[in-house]
């Protein structure tokens, strides 16, 4: 009875060190940082070499598409912004002024090299303003 | 009818209070007549919100913009199907459908245990009122659906366009019935440690509750992978976003749960583990309805910021405390009535199934809210991705494939050599020949290899026992079609659960090959050029705009070839809604997909010039496996939920009577 005990102990414990195991190297290897546009530059040149996700809104005129599929913008965030290139999967809801968010790295020649762009409503998703201005 | 919406809203809130206090009052005093009006004021909190949701429909349907909320997710140019689903396109109406359906369950509890479980019910009635009186509160005083805007509109903002499709229209229905299904049993859990009937009863009734709530969970979870899919169009099914971690986490603690109940049905242990893993699934869920409807975890998914956040966090810190609280009062109740015997049987199968389950909804829980985490300790926002929940769970998933093999063939209490010789050199070496064929077809894959291979142990399992269920009554005289049907029908909930398995196993294999062969090209092609990927060879024909009353579609026609067979054609849109509102989302982006038994051809138009279009084209192998299995997962859970005939019931009700735990003599 006592040593079934100790087995099923040591299986759990096994278990727990696993699972332990697999969420600190999970953590350690994929974890990036979210900065700001501004928190960015403020990092250079450390962040050089560190992945970064980084969220700004999108300069009015600044967005330059290819057809083959590369995509130049800036995102600022108060007065700073960078410049951002993007090649991949852009989101319908991507246009100026929206809120964007790309993770890649921000290179020495002070590009951001995204590899992941998501995007989001500019406002307030249930906010009537829309709504008065045009109707009011 | 607004008046009559907000009206019934207020006095569900009203009635559901009184609930509560009738019902707790009642059965503490002995007061039968109280229990009773609670039990009705319950049904009464049901048939008030059914008018108010009624309500809220005839305004959605009648285009009343005059309602904020009709004003802000309907337009004139909405078809009439989607003016019903806007019902849950927004906060508020969504608070309303989780307040309906949970009063529609507390009803249906309240009906189906009149005069019965007399010391435990009313305790069940006062939880689920308690969560109903919240969600309640919530539509009442801080995001009421019958809002009324200052002015009358003449047109509405309309519905987002992604969310315009058939998916969009039942998946979150679906997963709403999942979520709040959870309360039920929750509120059994809780009436048991708060009438201190901490017999089987209750965990017979959650455990039927926790299978539906399951059911509609995985279904939901499905139906959304599908819709992300077909509309969101960047070629996957699953991105580990917040929201979708929000609905995994308690499917994940759920399905620990339905599997547990059984050691506590059969083996009467495990009872303080089950008390606290409902408490944790039901904890979950409420809080991925608050990740999902608050906003705190910054998500794609474009859903309202609002003022309900601090509500909630109230109201899980409450449930967190009060029945934490109440579980450690009755701790000395909740004694196992059975030890361990070997780590080499069933039960123990069960226990790592548990863990690992538990273990896997921990680490989503963490990445979930890391950067929540990191802000509070470093100050700084960090983000775990992805590559996180997928280096973390794919592991513990697949061991959890390989337990659902062993756990239904080992046996209870203690295995010995013969029942282990017996029962798994058939599935080891099916698995082993997998493995070898596997390898010769030239898959390297580790993980690939792994997966298929525990996917053959298990599928072989399961007709192992199908076989040997069936050939004992074909021995007997049966048919085999008679011998099927009575071997399910006299053993729904092992048979069935057996089917769900199958479901699960087409699940992995379809998850298995769509991440790991994946195929991915982008191409800019002139008019009647060609690309080729995999098999298939893509020929651009031509690229067509036209205006529709509700949008502007430039269409790319596009032939299919396999070698010189032309197999099908296909158009990939880009979609500019016209609205007579203002939204800021008009683009859709409309994916092409030819689907088949083998892979998905999956086409997206990324952008056109001219007459120059560019595509990106991705081969996912075996994706529709996945939606097979989900069918194949709901006839198995319906099999198990199958109401059991009248006799039946009766057999059932005397053997917890009698206290027959050992059932292992099923066939």
């Amino acid at each position: 009875m006592f040593r079934g005990r100790i087995k099923f102990i040591i299986a759990i414990g096994v278990i727990a060190l696993a699972i332990a195991y697999l969420v600190y190297g999970g953590v350690r290897d994929t974890m990036v940082y979210y900065l700001t546009v501004e928190e960015l530059k403020e990092r250079v040149p450390g962040v050089y070499e560190q992945k970064v996700r980084v969220s700004g809104n999108v300069v009015a005129g600044s967005i330059k598409k290819s057809l083959d599929g590369n995509l130049e913008f800036k995102i600022a965030d108060g007065g700073d912004s960078i410049d951002v290139i993007y090649k991949g999967i852009v989101p319908d809801i991507f246009k100026d002024g929206v809120e964007a968010v790309v993770e890649g790295n921000y290179t020495s020649e002070n590009v951001f090299k995204a590899d992941l762009l998501l995007a989001k409503c500019p406002t307030k998703y249930e906010s009537t303003d829309s709504l008065k201005r045009a109707y009011n | 009818m607004i008046g009559t919406g907000s009206i019934s809203i207020f006095l569900a809130f009203a009635v559901s209070i009184y609930a509560i206090i009738a019902s707790v009052v009642g059965a503490r005093y002995r007061k039968r007549d109280l229990v009773r009006s609670g039990e009705h004021g319950a049904l009464a909190v049901c048939f008030l919100l059914i008018i108010a949701t009624v309500s809220l429909l005839h305004s959605l349907l009648n285009l009343d913009f005059s309602l904020k909320y009709v004003a802000m997710n309907t337009s004139t140019d909405l078809l009439p199907i989607y003016r019903i689903t806007s019902l849950w396109a927004g906060q508020a109406g969504s608070l309303l459908l989780w307040c309906l359906i949970l009063s529609i369950y507390t009803a249906v509890v309240v009906i189906q245990n009149k005069g019965q479980s007399r010391q435990l019910m009313p305790y069940v009635i006062a939880t689920l009122s308690a969560v109903s009186a919240f969600f309640i509160f919530l539509i009442a005083f801080v995001e009421s659906p019958f809002e009324m805007l200052p002015f009358v509109p003449v047109e509405g903002r309309g519905l987002n366009p992604i969310l315009q499709n058939e998916y969009m229209a039942i998946h979150p229905l679906t997963l709403y019935l999942g979520y709040v299904g959870v309360t039920v049993p929750f509120a059994f859990g809780m009436g048991a440690l708060l009438s201190g009937k901490l017999d089987d009863e209750w965990i017979r009734q959650s455990r039927k509750w926790a299978l539906l709530a399951w059911t509609f969970l995985s279904l939901g979870l499905l139906l959304g992978a599908r819709w992300a899919y077909l509309e969101l169009g960047w070629g996957g099914y699953w991105a580990w976003d917040p929201v979708e971690n929000a609905a995994f986490m308690p499917w994940l603690a759920g399905t620990a749960f339905v599997h547990s109940v059984m050691i506590q049905e059969q083996r009467g242990m495990l009872k303080k583990w089950n008390m606290v893993l409902i408490i944790i699934t039901f904890f979950l869920a409420i809080f991925g309805t608050f990740i999902t409807r608050s906003g705190i975890i910054s998500s794609v998914h474009s859903f309202a910021q609002s003022d309900i956040g601090p509500y909630f966090l109230g109201f899980i810190g409450f449930i967190l405390l009060f029945s934490f609280v109440i579980f450690i009062l009755r701790l000395d109740d909740l004694k196992s009535e059975n030890k361990f015997d070997s780590i080499l049987s069933r039960e123990s199968a069960f226990i790592f199934n548990n863990l690992l389950f538990l273990g896997a909804a921990f680490t989503v829980f963490l990445g979930t809210i890391f950067p929540i985490i990191s802000e509070l300790i470093k100050g700084e926002k960090i983000l775990v991705g992805p590559p996180y929940f997928n280096k973390v769970n794919v592991p513990i998933g697949l061991v959890l494939i390989f337990l659902m093999g062993v756990g239904p063939l080992i046996s209870w209490r203690k295995a010995s050599k013969e029942n282990l010789v017996k029962n798994f050199s058939l599935p080891i070496a099916l698995f082993v020949l997998t493995l070898i064929v596997l390898v010769l077809l030239g898959i390297r894959d580790l993980f690939a290899l792994i997966s298929f291979g525990f996917c053959a142990f298990v599928t072989t399992t399961v007709i192992f026992e199908y076989y040997r269920g069936i050939s004992v009554r074909i021995r007997r005289g049966d048919n085999l079609l008679i011998a099927l049907f009575n071997l399910i029908s006299r053993n729904s909930r092992r048979y069935g659960g057996y089917i769900v398995h199958l479901g699960v196993v087409l699940i992995v294999i379809g998850i298995t090959a769509s991440s790991v062969f994946v195929k991915q090209r982008e191409a800019v092609l002139a008019k009647g050029e060609s690309m080729s990927i995999g098999d298939y060879n893509i020929r651009f024909d031509e690229l067509s705009q036209y205006t529709t009353q509700a949008k502007q579609v430039t269409a790319a026609g596009i032939s299919i070839f396999k070698g010189e067979k032309k197999i099908g054609s296909m158009v990939p849109q880009k979609n500019i809604y016209n609205y007579e509102g203002n939204r800021e989302i008009n683009q859709e982006t409309e994916v092409a997909i030819l689907s088949s038994f083998t892979d998905d051809l999956y086409i997206i138009l990324t952008d056109f010039e001219g007459s120059k279009a560019s595509f990106r084209v991705i081969i996912n192998p075996m994706v529709s496996w996945i939606w097979a299995g989900g069918i194949v997962l709901l006839m198995g859970a319906t099999i198990i939920m199958w109401p059991a005939t009248r006799q039946k019931q009766k057999e059932i009700s005397l053997s917890y009577a009698v206290g027959s735990k050992d059932q292992t003599a099923e066939v």
